[in-house]
């Protein structure tokens, strides 16, 4: 998978190093701001609600 | 065909190692990320209730009429000095997940602050800051203080914090306990999960209102 991306990233292997870092924080920015804080309140996990 | 394997394996072994990561990165956002989302938003309540305080019209309106107060809406301030002088929460009202993310909530249906009957808090014991992590060190005799625009109501604890099952609703009931029954006493319950990172069973105590103070007394101590 991460060879795939890696072979189809142009350039030499710092400009594809650097891209492969920013799509890293890309998602785990993505994550942090947006897919974590949405399954913290929908996922049913410490069901502290009482309805 | 060795080489396909091989390809199957290594792209489903890079694919559960980035599931993992994924997890623990939730795992951390449950922990501190919440707490950080929580802490602005009990930020801005806190000042937004000291701006509504000023100008007492509107929030006054609400109290009087529960119905108004809208999911989410923060009305009230809780201090319990036994958990430190910085202990404070803006009280918002409702009690699902979305609501209690932002701070400890009032189960809608349950009495007002000062009112005869039950008001009752939930609050999460872990994750968007830990508001009743330490709920269950509570002793008889500990004072809670829950400010609203109309005074400052001073609660006793009565008893020792009790374990009642997750289903258990009956303890949230004008009259704990006794679902139905015609309420005397003013009473606050607070609630939060037991164990923690659990929805098993609750944590409960229970307060008695044993005086009335105008606002912005009756907090140190």
């Amino acid at each position: 998978m991460y060879g795939w991306i890696w072979h189809r990233l142009p350039g030499g292997t710092g400009a594809r190093l650097a891209v492969m870092v920013l799509l890293a924080a890309a998602t785990g920015l993505l994550m942090w701001y947006v897919v974590y804080p949405w399954a913290s309140i929908h996922l049913p996990l410490d069901q502290s609600g009482l309805g | 065909m060795r080489g396909c394997v091989r390809s199957y394996l290594r792209v489903s072994g890079e694919i559960l190692i980035s599931l993992g990561v994924v997890v623990l990165g939730f795992m951390a956002y449950m922990y501190w990320g919440t707490a950080v989302r929580e802490g602005s938003a009990q930020r801005t309540f806190v000042a937004e209730l000291g701006h509504q305080w000023g100008s007492a019209g509107p929030s006054l309106a609400v109290l009087a009429n529960p119905a108004r107060l809208a999911l989410g809406q923060p009305f009230a301030l809780i201090r319990i000095p036994r958990l430190g002088s910085s202990w404070k929460f803006a009280i918002v009202q409702g009690t699902g997940l979305p609501q209690l993310a932002l701070g400890p909530g009032h189960v809608p249906g349950s009495a007002l602050p000062g009112q005869v009957g039950n008001f009752a808090v939930a609050g999460h014991r872990v994750t968007a800051g830990n508001p009743f992590w330490s709920l269950p060190s509570l002793r008889a005799g500990d004072l809670v203080y829950v400010e609203t625009v109309a005074g400052t109501y001073e609660y006793r604890v009565i008893g020792k914090p009790d374990q009642v099952p997750a289903d258990d609703t009956a303890m949230m009931s004008p009259v704990p306990g006794h679902p139905g029954e015609q309420p005397h006493q003013r009473l606050i319950t607070l609630i939060t999960c037991n164990p923690p990172w659990t929805g098993t069973s609750r944590i409960i105590v229970t307060g008695l209102l044993v005086a009335t103070l105008p606002r912005d007394q009756g907090i140190e101590g």
